[in-house]
C-alpha cells in the first residue's frame, strides 16, 4: 500500500490545493504514481471534525489527516491526533519542546516523526550538530518532494547513525505534485490507527515517483 | 498571433508550453526600473553582497509577472483573473529559468480554469510556485 | 520571541496614497521588461492596457502601520509572495489610489528559521472607483 504521508491542502497557509484537485490528479495519473491515498498534513493545526469521507467514497482514494508543527528541533509531523494530544500541545505554537512532543505523542496513542531533516539550519541534522539526539523517534523523513539538491543525502547518514526508521512525502503544497514521493508499506492501511501502528512496527519504505512519467 | 486555447478543448491535466528563459541581468534591471523597485539587491552585484546576498537578484514581483505572461500566452490576453504566488528561494540572473504551468481545474458553469504555476531555477528547485485562475469568454 | 500583536491593528486601514496619471510609456516599458509581446500591452493606441501585474508598482506612502509589534525588525526583510486579485485594466491617462490595511501579521518556521510574516493588502482602485486589483503583499522579517 502505498501513501503520501506528507502534504498540504488549502488549510495551511501557504498552500494553495484543494483536496478534490489533489485526487482528480492522482487518478489521471495514477500509471505514473500508484498511489492509494494522502495523509493531508496541515501547518500548525487539526480540526478534528474534518471529514473526507465523501471524497473517499467519490475517488476511491484513503484520506487520513495529520499535522505538521514547528518544534526546537524542526518541523514534525503528528499522525493520529486525538483530542488527548490536543489538549496537551498547542500546536499553533512555533517552539513546542521536540523531546516533549515525541514522548507525549506516543504515550497519548499518536506518533510524532521528524520531517524534511536534511534542510540546512532547521532540519534535524543541523540540530543534532549542537544539541542531543532526540529519544524515542522511530523514523524520519528520508525522501521530501520539496527537497533542494543533497538534502535527502543527508538524511541517508542520519539514519544509518541513529538505526532510524525511513519514510517519504511530497510535502506538496501545489496540486501537481502529490505524491511525487510516498511511503510503501507492507501491511493495509484502513484508519489513522492502522496508520499509527504501521508507522511505529516497521515494514515500510520511501518511494521515488519524481521522474516517471506516462507512457 | 498564435492561436489561443479554447475553453472547450481545456482539459484538466494539460501542461501548459513550458519556456525556458535566459534571465539576463540588463532585463532584471530594466524590470526593476520599469516597476519601481530601483534599489541595489535587484541591479549591482556588489550592492546585492552588501545586503548579504550572493548577488543581484531577481524581484519575486518579475517572477510573477513572467508566469502571469505564460498562462496569457497560452489563454490569451485579458484571460487571468487572479494568480498568486510564493517565493521560496532566490532566483539569480544570468541563468536559465524555466516556467510552467497545468491545469489542475476546469470549472464549466463559469468558464474558468485554475492552473498551478511555478518557476525552476536551473539546478531543478521550484524557487517560485502559485496558482493562477483565467477565465475565456 | 512570541510575537506582542495589538489585533486591533488588522483590517484598519493606515494608508493611502495617490499615483498618476499613468503613462502609456510606463505601462509598455513594464510589459516589455516581462518580455511581453502581445499589442495589448506594448502597442501605443486607444486600446492599449497595463498587464495583469502592472499594479504591483505601486504601494502605500507608508509601508506598515505605526503600531507593529517591536519584535519584528522592518528595516530588513524579504517578499515571500503576492496574492493579485485583478478588477478592470489600467489604462493610460489612469489616477491610482492605494488603500493600504494590516491584514495578517503570524509567525511560523521555515527554511531558514523562524520568521514573523506581515501580509499588507493593497486595495486599488482608478479615478471612477472601479477597483484595479486587490494586492495581498506577504513579507518575511527575523
Amino acid at each position: 500500500m502505498i501513501l503520501d504521508l506528507h502534504l498540504h491542502s488549502e488549510l495551511s497557509d501557504d498552500s494553495r490545493a484543494p483536496v478534490e484537485a489533489y485526487l482528480k490528479l492522482l487518478r489521471r495519473r495514477h500509471g505514473e504514481r500508484p498511489l492509494d491515498g494522502i495523509v493531508l498534513t496541515e501547518h500548525r493545526q487539526f480540526d478534528l471534525r474534518r471529514d473526507y469521507r465523501a471524497l473517499e467514497d467519490q475517488y476511491g482514494f484513503l484520506i487520513l489527516t495529520a499535522a505538521e508543527v514547528e518544534t526546537d528541533y524542526g518541523h514534525v509531523l503528528v499522525y493520529g491526533v486525538n483530542e488527548d494530544i490536543l489538549g496537551r500541545f498547542d500546536f499553533t505554537n512555533v517552539r513546542l519542546p521536540a523531546q516533549e512532543v515525541i514522548g507525549e505523542v506516543d504515550r497519548l496513542g499518536g506518533v510524532a516523526l521528524p520531517c524534511h531533516p536534511g534542510r540546512p539550519t532547521v532540519g534535524l541534522c543541523s540540530h543534532y550538530a549542537s544539541k542531543p539526539a532526540l529519544e524515542g523517534v522511530v523514523a524520519v523523513e528520508a525522501l521530501n518532494g520539496g527537497s533542494k539538491k543533497g538534502e535527502d543525502e543527508r538524511v541517508q547518514e542520519l539514519i544509518r547513525r541513529y538505526g532510524y526508521g525511513a519514510y517519504g512525502g511530497s510535502d506538496s503544497h501545489l496540486v501537481s505534485f502529490v505524491g511525487i514521493c510516498a511511503t510503501e508499506f507492507d501491511t493495509a492501511i484502513r484508519t489513522i490507527d492502522d496508520l499509527v501502528g504501521a508507522l511505529k512496527g516497521g515494514g515500510y519504505r520511501p518511494v521515488d515517483f519524481r521522474h516517471r512519467r506516462a507512457a | 498571433m498564435p492561436a489561443r486555447i479554447r475553453f472547450e478543448t481545456v482539459e484538466e491535466g494539460d501542461e501548459l508550453p513550458a519556456r525556458d528563459l535566459l534571465l539576463e541581468k540588463d532585463q532584471v534591471r530594466a524590470y526593476a526600473r520599469a516597476a519601481n523597485q530601483w534599489s541595489a539587491r535587484f541591479t549591482d552585484d556588489d550592492g546585492a553582497r552588501k545586503e548579504g546576498l550572493p548577488g543581484m537578484i531577481t524581484p519575486g514581483n518579475m517572477t510573477m509577472g513572467l508566469l502571469a505572461t505564460l498562462v496569457e500566452a497560452w489563454a490569451g490576453a485579458g484571460t487571468l483573473r487572479r494568480i498568486g504566488t510564493t517565493f521560496r528561494g532566490l532566483v539569480l540572473p544570468g541563468r536559465v529559468v524555466k516556467l510552467c504551468g497545468t491545469v489542475t481545474q476546469r470549472v464549466e458553469s463559469d468558464r474558468t480554469v485554475e492552473v498551478d504555476v511555478w518557476l525552476e531555477t536551473d539546478e531543478g528547485e521550484r524557487a517560485v510556485i502559485g496558482t493562477a485562475t483565467v477565465k475565456f469568454d | 520571541m512570541p510575537l506582542d500583536l495589538d489585533p486591533s491593528i488588522l483590517g484598519q486601514e493606515f494608508d493611502r496614497a495617490e499615483y498618476g496619471p499613468v503613462t502609456a510609456e510606463e505601462l509598455i516599458a513594464f510589459a516589455r521588461a516581462l518580455g511581453e509581446t502581445d499589442p495589448r500591452y506594448t502597442a501605443a493606441g486607444p486600446d492599449l492596457v497595463g498587464h495583469p501585474t502592472f499594479c504591483v508598482r505601486y504601494k502605500g506612502k507608508k509601508f506598515y502601520p505605526e503600531n507593529l509589534p517591536k519584535n519584528i525588525n522592518v528595516r530588513s526583510g524579504f517578499d515571500a509572495g503576492k496574492d493579485l486579485e485583478l478588477g478592470v485594466p489600467v489604462r493610460p491617462g489612469d489616477t491610482i489610489t492605494v488603500r493600504s490595511t494590516a491584514h495578517e501579521i503570524y509567525e511560523k518556521t521555515g527554511r531558514t528559521g523562524s520568521m514573523y510574516f506581515v501580509v499588507i493588502r493593497f486595495t486599488m482602485t482608478n479615478q471612477r472607483g472601479e477597483t484595479l486589483a486587490v494586492v495581498d503583499n506577504r513579507f518575511m522579517h527575523r
